[in-house]
This record gives structure tokens, sequence and C-alpha cells, in this order.
């Protein structure tokens, strides 16, 4: 045999199968122009409320890449495409460089603050109240207990429930304030919302893209959350949940299943939605994009992207003048309800 | 436990020898190190370049059935990457676990080469993370493959040093493996949504290749195995796609080693057969 010939029919053949390898990918320069074109097609492949919001994304493509240039700074860069992000008024959405993270405000800043934490410790608590897993809590003077959650980011630990819900547990009602609440981990959600239902129940819908396309939507999937285990300290008395405009993301989510539950009343006003699930990118200066791409539904299948409204007959505003005067009216509402005052 | 001198497995049997054939095992502990370009459109669209370190088991052993035809191969591998974007702001982390079985036909050419054609099972699972995302830091790789491999190797010498020299490819052929959706969240999956997770393999959607170069320097009873190994994936499946192209060089230590019976010597006339040639 001929070992050159062997070894060159060997070597085509590897070159062959190496050529196979080769799955196209997009690829951007990095200059402004590249930058620009790769973060709107980012978001044109995977954010996921074009249709909702009636976003024209070619039409923003020609309004901004009209402003693009070679010769711009990365600063001015920055800006265009914060500009263009904003268009798509989503809370969850932000362009970060070294220098700035871009974030869209105007879901909270458009609409009256309706908390106020020092007015909530100073006239309600007393500045005496108990903390644990990022939970502050007391029982009001009215037989009332009073759990504020800020963050869900802040990890809720089962023993810490327990404790809480133990320590409330000859409260008449229970009052979960979660105005200003801006999100956090949905398994918080999981773990928050398994202490009022006592049968596995349906707790929403989750539907990702399945392609570029701006229709491509995968059929949304019913998730469900099981009770707490036995022996964890539930909760089946009354329960007022403080929401507003602030309340957003998880907390927005924690509303959209705490809204079917018997015996829940959500007072305030209108949460801020969020129901986007994050996803992450990058462009190639190094600047990383975020932006909703994975679509929540709550439990009736409706998209909550845009707020939820509080129940029948419990909207209600935090008074600024009444506030002065050491009253937060959403939380006296929510007393006043809970008393049957 | 006996190790062979190269010498020994030279040695040819009586023509009227008919005890049963020995055939040791050549055993090969390697460590890799190189370069390495990843990306996987599930974290960023971006190539990230870096270094993959790997650590490699290998074991090889002329087959009881037809030893002189057969030959079986064992791979056992662990691989690790780290990689930089371009802008060299954030890292993206690759850690793969492989292991391989399979059986090569083999034949004797003159000039002491051996080329030998066959196919192995294979099963990886891993995982690239990268750092600076939130929801979508991980892609889960998981696959199980029926793959065609072979090897062509060259015994010959460096003055008196005995050196085996062998390439060797390995190429999936068919399988199944792991992908989520194009956006789907992995705490989807975790919330019950399994469908859709797992597909067939074929070369339109995934591609992987192995180029193994070594060079077996036979020290006395061991080897000092040297080479070059090269990595070619390639994956597009729900419209994700995943490149990882690493070179790396290699350095262990081989050697061909037999098992014998506690109070029996080595029978001088019995017939040794390699597994590389």
């Amino acid at each position: 045999m001929n070992i050159g010939k062997t070894a060159s029919y060997i070597l085509s053949a590897v070159l062959a199968l190496s050529a196979c390898a080769c799955h196209t990918i997009e690829e951007w320069d990095d200059n402004p122009r590249g930058n620009f074109e790769a973060l709107w097609t980012i978001l044109d492949e995977h954010y996921c409320f074009f249709a909702e919001k009636g976003i024209d994304w070619n039409e923003v493509h020609n309004t901004y890449s009209a402003k693009i240039s070679n010769n711009m700074t990365s600063t001015e860069l920055f800006y265009v495409c914060a500009d263009m992000l904003n268009e798509l008024r989503d809370g969850h959405t932000n362009l970060s460089s070294s220098f700035n993270t871009s974030y869209y405000r105007k879901w909270w800043s458009d609409y009256p603050d309706d908390y106020s934490e020092r007015l909530i410790e100073q006239y309600y608590l007393n500045f005496n109240f108990l903390s644990t897993s990022g939970i502050d809590y007391a029982i009001l003077p009215q037989n009332i207990g009073y759990m504020r959650y800020s963050s869900f980011a802040n990890p809720v630990g089962e023993s810490n429930l327990d404790q809480i819900l133990f320590y409330l547990s000859t409260c008449d009602g229970l009052i979960i304030d979660i105005r200003n609440n801006g999100g956090g981990a949905l398994t918080n959600v999981e773990t928050l919302v398994a202490r009022f239902i006592t049968e596995r129940s349906l707790a929403g819908y989750i539907s990702h893209k399945t392609g570029p396309g701006h229709n491509d939507f995968s059929k949304p999937f019913p998730f469900y959350y099981e009770p707490a285990a036995k022996g964890r300290i539930m909760w089946g008395k009354p329960v007022a949940i403080l929401a507003g405009r602030g309340t957003f993301s998880a907390a927005n989510n924690f509303v959209s299943i705490m809204q079917y539950i018997p015996n829940v009343k959500i007072v305030g006003t209108t949460t801020g939605g969020g129901s986007g699930m994050p996803f992450s990118s990058e462009l190639p200066n190094g600047w990383s994009v975020r932006f909703s791409a994975c679509s929540i539904l709550d439990p009736r299948g409706q998209t909550t992207e845009f707020g939820i409204e509080p129940s029948e007959g419990c909207r209600i505003g935090l008074d600024p003048h009444a506030a002065i005067n050491g009253h937060d009216t959403i939380l006296d509402f929510a007393i006043g309800m809970l008393t049957g005052i | 436990m006996v190790a062979l001198p190269a010498q020994a497995v030279d040695a040819a049997p009586p023509d009227d020898y008919s005890g049963k054939p020995l055939r040791p095992v050549t055993a090969a502990y390697t460590l890799e190190a190189g370069s390495s370009q990843l990306v996987n459109t599930y974290l960023t669209p971006l190539r990230y370049n870096g270094i993959e370190a790997a650590f490699r088991y290998e074991r090889m052993q002329a087959m009881r059935f037809n030893p002189e035809k057969w030959v079986m191969r064992l791979t056992a591998s662990i691989k690790i990457d780290r990689t930089e974007n371009p802008a060299k702001n954030a890292e993206m982390w690759r850690a793969n676990a492989e292991a391989t079985w399979g059986m090569t036909h083999r034949w004797k050419l003159p000039y002491n080469i051996t080329l030998a054609a066959g196919g192995s099972v294979g099963a990886n699972i891993g995982a690239i993370y990268n750092q600076r995302n939130g929801n979508n830091p991980v892609a889960v790789e998981a696959a199980l493959t029926l793959n065609i491999t072979g090897y062509a190797t060259w015994k010959t010498h460096i003055g008196r040093l005995p050196l085996t020299l062998r390439y060797q490819p390995i190429v999936p052929l068919t399988g199944i493996f792991f992908s989520p959706d194009y956006g789907e969240l992995f705490y989807e999956i975790y919330l019950g949504n399994d469908k859709g997770l797992i597909h067939g393999a074929w070369w339109g959607n995934y591609f992987r290749m192995e180029n193994l170069l070594t060079a077996d320097l036979h020290l006395g009873a061991t080897a000092l195995r040297i080479g070059m190994a090269q990595d070619l994936l390639s994956t597009k499946v729900n419209n994700i796609t995943t490149e990882l192209v690493s070179w790396r060089a290699i350095v262990g230590i081989s050697g061909e080693w037999l098992s014998i019976k506690p109070g029996k010597g080595l029978d001088k006339n019995a017939r040794i057969i390699s597994a590389l040639y």
C-alpha cells in the first residue's frame, strides 16, 4: 500500500469532516454601527412583548440607526442605544456599560409613590418590630399581623416563615406589604405562596420564544405550586396584600397568584407589571444587555406585564396630606377591612 | 501486574506455540492544555477565547475473541475551559466529562503500520457558565452518541529509542443530545416543562470531532506520551448554536500492563498481542 496515498486520503477525510463543523453565527464589528446593530438584532430576535406593546421594531431601527455614526463617542452611542431600549417601555430592560446602566423609569416615575417606610415604622410600628429573612413583622394594635417584605431577592427560609406566622398566629388577619418591592427570585414567591394554599394550585403559565420571529412562542405551559410541607405553619385567615406601582417583577407575580386565593384581597393601586423573565446578552464592545424574553401569565392566562388591578373595592392611594399627619391611607384601609370596621 | 517493555511486545512466539495469547492493557494517563474558542448563542452571540485543560485516561486491549483483529478502547476525560469575551470584561467557563467505549478492527500493514476502524458509544455531560448572565447563566450539555473511530499507528525508532506514533479521530455519527428551547429558561424546566429537550443527532445539527495525535516514547517499562489533541464541536438546534474549537498539547505516561497469577511467571513462549500495533 502506498503510505503517502493513504495518509492523503485520511487527511482529506479529516478536512472534509472539519468543513461540516460550521454553523453560521451572525457577527458584528466592534464599532458604533456594529454594536448598534448587535443590540437591535438581539432584541429583535429575543424580546417577547413587541405584539402586546404594539412596537414596530423595524421603525425603531430606522429612527435610531440614523443617529449612529462610527465617529461618535462611546457615551454618545450609549445614550442613543438607551433611548432605543426605552421605546420598549420595559423596566426589565437595561443596557450596562462600565460608566452607566440604562433603566426605563417611567413605569413608576409617572405615578405617585404609595409607600413611606418612615411613616409605617414611626406611626404604626413605633420603631418596634422584628426582622428575619428580609421580612419585618409586628402585631398592630388592632390585632392584625403586619409583614413587610421589601424585596423578593431576600431569600425566605421555611423556618423563618414558621417563626413569623407562629408569632402572628393569634391575629385576626394578616397584612403583607409589598409596596415598592421591585422583585427578585420566583422561588421566594413559591415559598411564600405555599403558606396560603391548601392544595396543589395553578400558579400561572409560562411561554418562551421558540425562534427569532416576533410571533415565535411556545404554547403557554401551566405551572403549579404545592402547599408547604406537613408540619409547616400555614395561614388561612383573611389576608390583605398592599401593592402599588412599585410592586414589580417577582412581586407582581406574587400578586398575580395571590389575587385568586380565597380570603385574599389586593389593596392599593395597580402594580408595576414586569411579567417578562429577563435574559442577558452582550455586545461586541463588552456592554451587557438585559431584556424581557419569557412571558409569565397569571393563573387565568392573562398577561400582567402592564400591572394588576387591586381587588374590587380595594383601590386606594396614599394620601400625602394624611401621610404628613401620620396616616398611611392604604394601610388604614387594609386594617379597617380586616377588622370589619 | 507486570509492565512490559516495548521489546517484550516485539518478541515473536515460536510457530508451534498453542497457549492463550497474552493481551496486555495499554493504559495512558495524560494531562492536556491549550487554547479554546467557544460560543453558545443561548448565553452570548460573541466568541470567547481562552484556555482549555484536560485530564484523560485511556485503556486499550486486544479483544479476547479475536485479539489479532479486534481492539477495545475505553476513554474517560474531564475538560475545563476558561474563556473571555472579546472586550475581556466577562468570563465563560466550560466543564465537560466524557467517556467512550468502542471496538476497532485492525489491519497490519507493511512498514510496522497498523490501521484500524470501528465504532464506539460515548456519553458526555457538562455545562457552559457565563458569569455575567442573570436568568440564563448556564447552558447544560449532555449527549449519548454512536461514534465512528479508527487509528493509524506507526511503530518506529528514533535512534535506539522505540517510538509509536498514532493518529486517532473520533466522530459521533448519531445519537441524542440535550438542548433547551430557543428562549426557554431553566426555571421553566425546573417547573416541569421537559418537552423538546432531547434531540436526535446527525451531522447537520450535531458535529463533533476529536483528532488525537500521540507519540509514545518507550523508556523501558513505561512510555512518555506526548502529542496534540483537537476538538471540534458545532451544534445547531432550536436556533441555538454552540461552537468549540480547541487545541491541546498532551503530556503523560503510558504503558502496557499484564495481569499475572501469583506464583506464575510470564510464559516466555506466550504470544503477546499489543492493542496499538
